[in-house]
């Protein structure tokens, strides 16, 4: 594919800046679910000319920007954009068992369009709405949203979390911000001291991965799904009861820093989803027991940067937090609904800010490619090499602003730091269902 | 020639995730995804070394990959746990019964191949066939 600067006489697909070609601006990184406020960047002559703020996965990000930029096409043709909306819209209206998935990269306003689309869809067709999210952080998000989780913001860990515990998360590898901002090295209100004095991090992983390095004394490796298992061996300590771990003594020790601890915040990440899955009352009722001896919160280490939105969206909208299943003015849900299960039996596929075909096992991957697929996406990808419809969007955060969910719940607005005549996500959307 | 089972465990490379954000496509993001972190026995029942190239098959698929001596010290040691970045490589080993459930839980054979490592071109035509 064509780089952005390349000759496109329809769409407009090249990127002007802000105000002005070189000109630093204040930015907000959408690399993640960490949304970081701070970030100062400049592009000049198609590259990332200065970064400030951004970490290596934020520097992919912003570079990505300028590289790998699709062109509207039907079956590996390039068209006009309205040719391609027009071909979305009749692969949609004629489908009777579309599948939409992704969301995780889009504002809250084009997942609510994507909602809206799924209803609309859903008068006359059975009809999937899912995302990555379902099978990993939604089952837990989905607790937290009911309130069986307590949870905090992550403003509030900097300022008061003396003890962090990343449970099967690596931020240092998905969320590289996340310890400096909030969850270890900064000072806060309560925590005026340095992070040696101030603050202890507990790494729970069945790998010493970088996080769990940086956490030397507390690193506590795993068997794969041996989760439940650890769980149990804490709770037994706290009810002063010999765990049935190999090393007691550590587990003692571990339970001893859990009861001193003033303010604890606990970083689930998939590896403790996954391994817990139907056991998750086991998680629950540690949290429980922790709260009766001090106070333990709960931030789920969210992957892309507004999956969370999209949880509360289907959640405030059907009381789950994906895998929704639309038909006739009602909802379902289940794992019968999930992507997986969508993905044979489905007849066409909308895949907005999201790569599919790379993403889910090749089982998966194979029936969805069996399908019309309509990929709306900034780039090129395995899906949209695959797709019927290629309709090209503008970059979440970098070219379309709007409004997405941190991985605590906070909503962070965002302005384009690049001005681009692409459409958002949320405008294709709104002509496909104009379409229709 | 050596077989051995192990683990699978899919974790993060913030490397990885930056040469991907760049292109999927490119050499290095195949370089850094294609490649399967071993424990040193492992290693050593296999015969192979690491930069050797690795036939890696599941009950989805196999693929090619390149060999990386875990870096843990013996005290880390991990026999019979193997390591692999997300990507399409790793999708192509993944079950959806895996996905759904826990996905450390893939038995792998590993055998030394002299095969070049597969390319997303590859993966891709498997993806359409």
């Amino acid at each position: 594919m064509q780089c952005l600067h390349c000759d496109l006489s329809e769409q407009g697909h090249r990127v002007r800046l802000g105000e002005g070609e070189g000109e630093k601006q204040m930015a907000i990184c959408t690399g993640c679910s960490l949304l970081c406020e701070d970030i100062v960047a400049s592009f000049e002559n198609g590259s990332l000319k200065h970064a400030k703020n951004l970490c290596r996965r934020g520097h992919g990000h912003f570079q990505a920007a300028l590289t790998e930029r699709m062109r509207p096409m039907i079956d590996g043709e390039q068209v006009a954009i309205d040719k391609a909306i027009e071909r979305a819209a009749e692969i949609l209206k004629s489908a009777k068992r579309p599948l939409l998935y992704g969301w995780s990269h889009c504002t809250l306003a084009a997942q609510s369009a994507g909602i809206a689309l799924a209803e609309k869809l859903g008068a006359t067709a059975e009809v999937t709405l899912d995302g990555a999210s379902s099978f990993c952080e939604g089952i837990l998000m989905e607790r937290m949203l009911s309130g069986k989780i307590a949870t905090c913001t992550l403003d509030d860990v900097r300022n008061y979390a003396d003890t962090s515990i990343f449970w099967g998360s690596d931020p240092s590898s998905s969320h590289p911000r996340h310890l400096s901002r909030f969850s270890y090295y900064p000072r806060g209100e309560k925590r005026q001291r340095s992070y040696e004095e101030e603050r202890t991090c507990i790494a729970v992983d069945v790998r010493r991965s970088p996080t769990a390095q940086l956490c030397s004394n507390y690193y506590f490796r795993l068997q794969p799904g041996g989760d439940a298992q650890f769980m149990e061996a804490i709770l037994a300590v706290l009810d002063g009861k010999i765990p049935k771990v190999a090393d007691k003594k550590k587990m003692i020790e571990l339970a001893s820093l859990l009861k001193k601890t003033e303010w604890g915040a606990i970083f689930p990440g998939p590896g403790l989803i996954y391994s817990l899955l139907d056991k998750m009352e086991l998680f629950e009722q540690l949290l429980r027991r922790l709260n009766e001896i001090t106070s333990f919160k709960v931030v789920p280490m969210v992957g892309d940067c507004n999956a969370r939105g999209l949880c509360e969206l289907l959640f405030e909208k059907t009381g789950h937090a994906g895998s929704i299943f639309f038909q006739g003015g009602s909802t379902a849900y289940g794992a019968e609904h999930s992507v997986l299960a969508a993905a044979k039996k489905c007849d066409a596929v909308l895949a907005v800010g999201s790569d599919p075909l790379s993403d889910l096992p090749i089982g998966t991957a194979r029936d969805l490619a069996r399908q019309p697929i309509i990929a709306i996406d900034p780039r090129r990808s395995l899906t949209t090499d695959a797709a019927k419809v290629v309709i090209p969007s503008a970059l979440t955060g970098l070219e379309a602003g709007g409004t997405a969910v941190r991985m605590d719940g906070v909503k962070i607005n965002f302005e384009p730091v690049l001005k681009s005549d692409l459409l958002t996500d949320e405008q294709i959307l709104a002509r496909i269902m104009e379409a229709i | 020639m050596a077989e051995i089972e192990v683990a699978l465990v899919a974790v993060r490379d913030i490397f990885q995730d930056e040469a991907g954000r760049k292109s999927l496509f490119s050499e290095e993001y195949r370089i850094l995804s294609a490649q399967i972190i071993l424990d040193r026995q492992d290693m050593a029942n296999l015969a192979v070394k690491d930069g050797d190239k690795l036939l890696v098959k599941s009950e989805a698929g196999s693929i090619v990959v390149t060999a990386r001596a875990s870096k843990d010290d013996a005290r880390e040691a991990h026999p019979g746990m193997a390591f692999m970045a997300l990507s399409p490589w790793y999708s192509q080993l993944a079950t959806e019964a895996q996905c759904e459930s826990n996905s450390v839980k893939a038995k792998l054979a590993i055998a030394p191949t002299g095969a070049a490592v597969t390319a997303i071109s590859e993966i891709q035509a498997r993806i359409k066939s």
